[in-house]
């Protein structure tokens, strides 16, 4: 068992692992689909096709776990083959010793940034503005904080972008085309 | 050919708006070619919400000259700073930019541009010629042709472009799931709308769409601040010269013809035209120990490839509402949203909108010669353009984009979780191409599913006596499983051969 788990960290297992826990969430979906009589749906319930891709994504699941396990077990029995780290001292002394890792797992490890972190906040952050501050001051902000966050520091550029572009938008978008953007509930409050 | 369909058309491409819009289409095209990290898809996807704005055939007119444009824009930076402004580039980067190491960015360039025309002119006379012969073809099609069509499209996803061959088919599972949600129409039952009215209607193609190409780009760009380019120094941009002309015109020609043939396929794009043009470039070539090193043919082989596919790609988008790359999904996107229905019917119903299409896309081709020739400097400095000021412009777009199409907030939050989960799937190897094809496929493959089920009273050995669906489907297994077939059968066999010489 502690060797199956071991053998399942790696990348494409555990993508296989969350793509069938994926489809078991979603086949239990399909189960509470309303009931259709037989003859309304010709034989061909409304749970029908998404349950075939269902089972075929769960497949591919499968197939994504077996090949996971696959490679990392012959990338282990080559390096015990040839007789390094872990083989010498087990899997903490690889670490120890900073033994080459597979692409793969290099891949796995890789940290991301803070930067990075901040960013998608920004970018989740401006789904949740765009109803509360209105859809031009929230582009305003953006152009604001994604350069900074990026380590823009020409503020005059940053302030012209902050200006032009929600400027820009409202011009081509509101003017030209009439699409109404969200004007933002703090304002109707005010 | 349809005369008076090719006469309109001429007469709607005389339209100065529209001429303006083929033009625009033109240059931005390039631009966002040459931006490293923005390709001919992004930018399609991200002026699709826009086009909606406009006629059918002066919107896709504007998006058919941006995806040919933008094939061509990436050879710029792959040139001058090493790094393909878009996929398709890439393997024009192996030899392109040692030669403009060795100052001869200019005559690279000058090469790019007139393979890549030449690629483009003879896709779009394919396009052509061939599209409505497909669509001829298609008239006998009926549900179960379209099913195994739409499978076998699924099933080429195993072999474009990401690291796996099952993910892409994982990715296109996933497409085909988020294609069903809403109202089933055959019953009327909701399915995985989780009480949301806005999703009573499906998940609207556009916002997964800005998302996952979009917003993905522009998380994986964050990883990657600090990267600066170095751009290689460019004095003017040569015409290819007689002698040069003469060396690469057999290459030109080949691979025109491969990247014809890779783009017709369903689901292959460019880049795969490329990497092959570039390939076959290098096995017929006199001198193959120049290549990697700055050779003229390593250049025009994957260029020629590469803006040949684009018109190859339209082919079956047109004829048979199948894409051929994940440009074409984006543009099958677009006609979808304008209310047409790409297939047969369309070269009867609306002719013009078709040849609309094609001379666009020639004409596209034609400037871009102009444009490369005489703008490549000015684009490659455009290519430098700050990361941190151009992508929270895109971000702005990519938000305006998705809220403009309905006007809806959960549209906006439908590309900003698309945009999150794509990054985390592309992370982990899921690109966003093969999740597009299952989208906008999956009405297709879902409809004609459920009338061949229908038609043959529940039985799936029905699609055996359809000669054309059967074979469809023998060619998709063949496509998943063959690769896995051939690396069984030859370690089969080399351990046969291997105890037949112990003993």
């Amino acid at each position: 068992m502690k060797r199956l788990l071991h053998l399942l960290r790696n990348r494409d297992s555990l993508a296989g692992l969350a793509i069938v826990a994926v489809c078991a969430v979603a086949w239990r979906l399909t189960a509470g689909f309303d009931e259709v009589p037989a003859m309304l749906s010709q034989n061909v319930p409304p749970t029908f096709f998404p349950r075939l891709v269902i089972a075929a994504a769960a497949l591919l699941g499968g197939l994504l776990i077996a090949g996971g396990i696959r490679r990392r077990a012959g990338d282990m029995a080559r390096r015990t083959a040839e007789g390094g780290p872990s083989a010498r001292h087990g899997e903490a002394g690889r670490a120890k010793t900073g033994d080459p890792a597979t692409p793969h797992e290099k891949s796995d490890r890789a940290a991301l940034s803070p930067v990075f972190w901040a960013t998608a906040g920004v970018v989740a952050a401006a789904g949740v503005l765009i109803p509360l501050a209105g859809t031009l001051p929230t582009l305003g902000l953006v152009a604001i904080v994604l350069p900074l966050l990026w380590g823009e520091r020409r503020f005059r550029l940053v302030a012209a972008l902050a200006l032009g572009l929600p400027g820009a938008i409202y011009a081509v978008f509101t003017v030209a085309l009439g699409v109404r953007f969200p004007v933002g509930q703090v304002w109707n409050l005010l | 050919m349809d005369p008076t369909g090719l006469s309109i058309a001429f007469s709607l491409l005389t339209d100065p708006v529209v001429l303006g819009l083929i033009v625009a289409g033109t240059v931005a095209g390039v631009i966002i070619g040459a931006l490293p990290g923005l390709s001919s898809s992004m930018g399609v996807a991200l002026l699709l919400p826009f086009s909606l704005y406009l006629d059918p055939v002066p919107a896709i007119a504007l998006l058919s000259a941006l995806y040919c444009a933008g094939t061509f824009g990436g050879s710029i930076t792959a040139v001058l700073i090493n790094a393909p402004g878009a996929p398709p580039a890439v393997a024009t980067a192996f030899d392109g930019y040692p030669m403009a190491l060795k100052g001869e960015a200019g005559r690279a360039l000058g090469i790019a541009a007139v393979s890549s025309v030449s690629g483009g002119i003879v896709s779009v006379l394919t396009l052509l010629l061939a599209a409505p012969l497909l669509a001829r073809i298609a008239y006998s099609f009926g549900p179960p042709e379209y099913f195994a069509l739409g499978v076998f499209a699924l099933s080429m996803l195993a072999s474009i472009g990401a690291e796996s061959p099952v993910k892409n088919l994982v990715g296109g599972c996933l497409g085909l799931l988020i294609a069903t949600v809403g109202i089933d129409l055959t019953t009327g039952v909701e399915r995985f709308t989780f009480g949301v009215p806005q999703l009573l209607e499906g998940v609207q193609f556009i916002p997964v769409l800005i998302g996952l190409f979009a917003v993905t780009e522009l998380l994986n760009q964050a990883r990657h601040l600090g990267q600066e380019s170095v751009i290689a120094a460019i004095s003017a941009l040569r015409l290819p010269s007689r002698e040069d002309f003469r060396r690469v015109r057999s290459t030109i020609l080949r691979s025109s013809g491969i990247g014809v043939f890779v783009g017709v396929l369903p689901a292959e794009g460019s880049t795969m035209a490329a990497m092959i043009g570039y390939n076959e470039a290098k096995r017929w070539s006199k001198a193959p120990e120049e290549f990697g090193k700055g050779s003229i043919e390593g250049v025009a082989g994957p260029e020629a490839a590469n803006n040949a596919a684009t018109g190859g790609a339209m082919v079956p988008t047109l004829a048979l509402g199948i894409p051929g790359s994940a440009t074409a999904a984006v543009i099958l996107g677009g006609l979808q949203v304008q209310g047409l229905r790409p297939g047969p019917y369309l070269f009867e119903e609306q002719p013009s909108l078709l040849y609309g299409i094609f001379l666009a896309m020639l004409l596209a081709n034609i400037l871009f010669l102009f444009i490369g020739l005489f703008g490549a400097k000015v684009f490659s400095r455009i290519s430098l353009a700050p990361r941190t000021l151009l992508w929270p412009t895109v971000f702005a777009l990519c938000l305006v984009g998705a809220y403009g199409l309905n006007q809806s907030m959960v549209d906006v939050w439908i590309m900003i979780v698309s945009g999150l989960v794509g990054y985390v799937l592309k992370r982990n190897g899921f690109g966003p191409a093969p999740i597009i094809m299952g989208i906008v496929l999956g009405g297709l493959i879902e409809t004609s599913l459920a009338q061949s089920m229908i038609i043959f009273d529940q039985r799936w050995s029905g699609f055996l006596g359809r000669p054309i669906a059967a074979t469809l489907l023998l060619l998709a297994v063949i496509g998943v499983g063959g690769p896995r077939l051939r690396r069984c059968l030859g370690g089969l066999l080399t351990r046969i051969a291997r105890s037949a010489r112990r003993t």
